[in-house]
Order: C-alpha cells, then structure tokens, then sequence
C-alpha cells in the first residue's frame, strides 16, 4: 500500500484520529469515576513529553544527516544557524508563531542560497 | 442570564491562537501539498487537520505519507507525538463532570496545546457559563486551525514556490516546544534522558529506523532510573500535588 493511495491516506487519518482521541480521553476514561491515578503512571507521564520531543529533535536532526551529508554542506551551517534562531528568538520573546517563522525563514534562505 | 458576553469574551481570547493557528497550518498544508505527492492535497488537509486537530502530527503526516510508514509506526509515533495531551484531562476532569456526553466527547476530542491553556486560564466573564465558554473557545480554534491548513494545501498546490527548506517548520515547533519544556529544571532531566536514548538509538540504528528504539530505550530508562531521576530533578515530594484535580 502506497501512501499516497486512498486507503493508505484513509487508514492514515483513522489512526491519527482515534489514537489523538484516546490520549486526549486516557485521564477522562481511566480517572473520571473519581479513582486515584497510580504513582508510577503519574510520574511517567509527567515526564515522558519532554523527553519524547527530545527524541523528535533528534530524530530531525539524524534525517538532516542522512538527506544532507554534512561535509558536503558546511558541518549543517544552515542547521545549526535555524535552530539558533528558533530556540534564540524563543528564549527572549516567548512567541512560538515568531521562532518558528523566523527560524523556517533563515533555513530556507541558507538552504536555497548560501548552502544548497 | 443572558450569554452573549460569554460568546463574545470566548472570541477575543481566541484571537491569539487565530494568528497562530492560520499561520502553522498554513506552512503545513503548503507542506502537504508540495511533499507529500497526494493528489487533492486539500481534500486530505481539510480531513486530517479536522480529524486530529494536532500541529506537531499534521507536520509528521507528510513524511510518513512520502515513506509509506507502516500503520503501526504511525499509531506508536502518534503517541510520542501527543502523550502530552492525555496530562491535560487530568486537570479537567472535575470541571467536565456532569456535563452532556455529547459536549464532553466534542471538548475532549479538541483539547489542542492552545486551547488547554485557553481553558485553563477561563477568563469568562462573572456568572458566565464556563462551559459555554470553553465549547466556544474550542470550536473557533478547530475551525481556525482547518482553514490554515486547507488554505495552506490550495496555495502549495497552486503556486510555484520555492518551498525547499519549508520542512524545518516541523523541526522548529519541536525546538520551541522543547525550549520552552526546558526551561523547568526536572524537564532538563527527562530531555536529557530522551536526547540521550535517541542519540544512541540514531547512531545504532540510523535515522530510518531509531524511533522504536529509542523510545522502548527512553521508557526503559525512565522507568529503571525513576527513583534516581527524581531525586536529580527534585520532584519526588511534590508529584502527589499535581494529582489534585
């Protein structure tokens, strides 16, 4: 199967779905009647988002290597000054839509100009 | 009581996530539409942006659409990707009690990062009905993150754009939601934790194949290492408090 067939796509959006539901319900469903949440779920829970987006930076950054071989393209100059901006305009201005814009902008500008 | 300052409050404290939400979901469907290769690129916005109303997911779509990832990579990715919604209910429950199923089920399913925080905060206006208010919070937020990215998905499939680059977009949301996780000290922590795992999982396994991986390494570790983990971050004593609803 194709992603780009209809069933692909159609499976596609039913599994995101249902499984963004599930997540967004899990506390309603498990919790609602009132019962306490188990200490281990709880404490992983908490921490387990900082550490799965951790992952997911990673996870960019290893495609970055392997789509763009960093010898070839200034060490991931046009990388490493877009993260810089993002995470720079973040820390000082707290607006995601501004870091986001920004940062997409000077990668996009390295990438087509200064570091093809 | 008459309800329409509830109604009009609700929009003006949407206006923000307006900004936000049209100009995320536009860089994603203009993602979608010149990546992905599907045909009806819009289409298949208007229905995935609908259906799960999440940023981080929408931008991911893409890339497992052009990989033709397995239903099962999708469904595990899906969850790294959004377990952080599944904390927010908890400090929802009491507030949600009671209420009609339907009204539930519709507030739960468009419990977006935005609309959360916009629900928590409840500005509504004395003697308002809050419930009123987050239904209508909620509905302007999904309805302004679907035109973003349909809007986004005709504009990439209809103009010649010189879009190459335009994917950082995906890794600069993770960047600032990871910023911003990081400003918390315990955050730092349990980053660390994933940074670490998923470094050693990329290098191992390489980037096609470290998500599975690196989270079995992550949850492993975080699971293992509780206790000592906790006392390095400093919450042991008061992860009892964030249960209150």
């Amino acid at each position: 199967m194709t992603g780009t067939s209809t069933e692909y796509l159609l499976l596609l959006t039913l599994v995101t779905a249902v499984v963004t539901l599930l997540l967004r319900a899990l506390p309603f469903l498990l919790f609602g009647t009132g019962k306490r949440p188990p200490a281990l779920i709880l404490s992983i829970g908490n921490v387990l988002s900082p550490a799965a987006i951790a992952m997911l930076v990673v996870y960019c950054f290893a495609c970055y290597v392997r789509d763009r071989a960093p010898v070839d393209h200034m060490f991931g100059l046009a990388e490493i000054a877009a993260s810089a901006t993002v995470i720079g305009l973040q820390l000082w201005k707290r607006n995601p839509l501004l870091s986001i814009l920004a940062g997409t902008a000077v990668y996009m500008i390295l990438v087509q100009i200064v570091v093809p | 009581m008459n309800q329409k300052p509830v109604l009009k409050q609700a929009f003006i404290s949407s206006l923000p996530v307006l900004m936000g939400y049209t100009a995320m979901g536009f860089a994603a469907g203009v993602l979608l539409a010149a990546k992905s290769g599907v045909k009806l690129p819009a289409l298949w916005a208007f229905l995935t942006s609908a259906t799960s109303i999440s940023g981080a997911l929408q931008f991911m779509l893409v890339d497992w659409i052009r990989t033709s990832r397995p239903m099962l990579d999708v469904a595990l990715l899906t969850v790294c990707l959004n377990i952080r919604y599944s904390m927010y209910g908890l400090s929802l429950i009491e507030r949600f009690r009671g209420i009609h199923p339907l009204k539930k089920l519709y507030l739960i399913w468009s419990l977006t990062d935005e609309t959360y925080a916009l629900e928590v905060e409840n500005k509504v206006p004395p003697g308002g009905d809050s419930i009123l208010y987050c239904l209508t919070l909620a509905g302007l937020n999904h309805c302004y993150w679907i035109a973003g990215v349909v809007a986004g998905a005709f504009a990439g499939a209809a103009l010649p754009f010189p879009d190459k680059g335009i994917d950082f977009a995906m890794t600069a949301l993770f960047l600032v939601i990871l910023t911003d996780q990081c400003r918390e000290r315990k955050n730092r922590v349990y980053a660390a934790v994933g940074l670490a795992a998923s470094v050693v999982c990329a290098l191992i396994f390489g980037a096609e194949k470290m998500l599975i991986p690196s989270m079995i390494l992550m949850l492993s570790a975080l699971i293992v290492c509780r206790k000592r983990l906790e006392r390095f971050a400093g919450t042991s004593p008061e992860l009892k408090d964030e249960v209150k609803p």
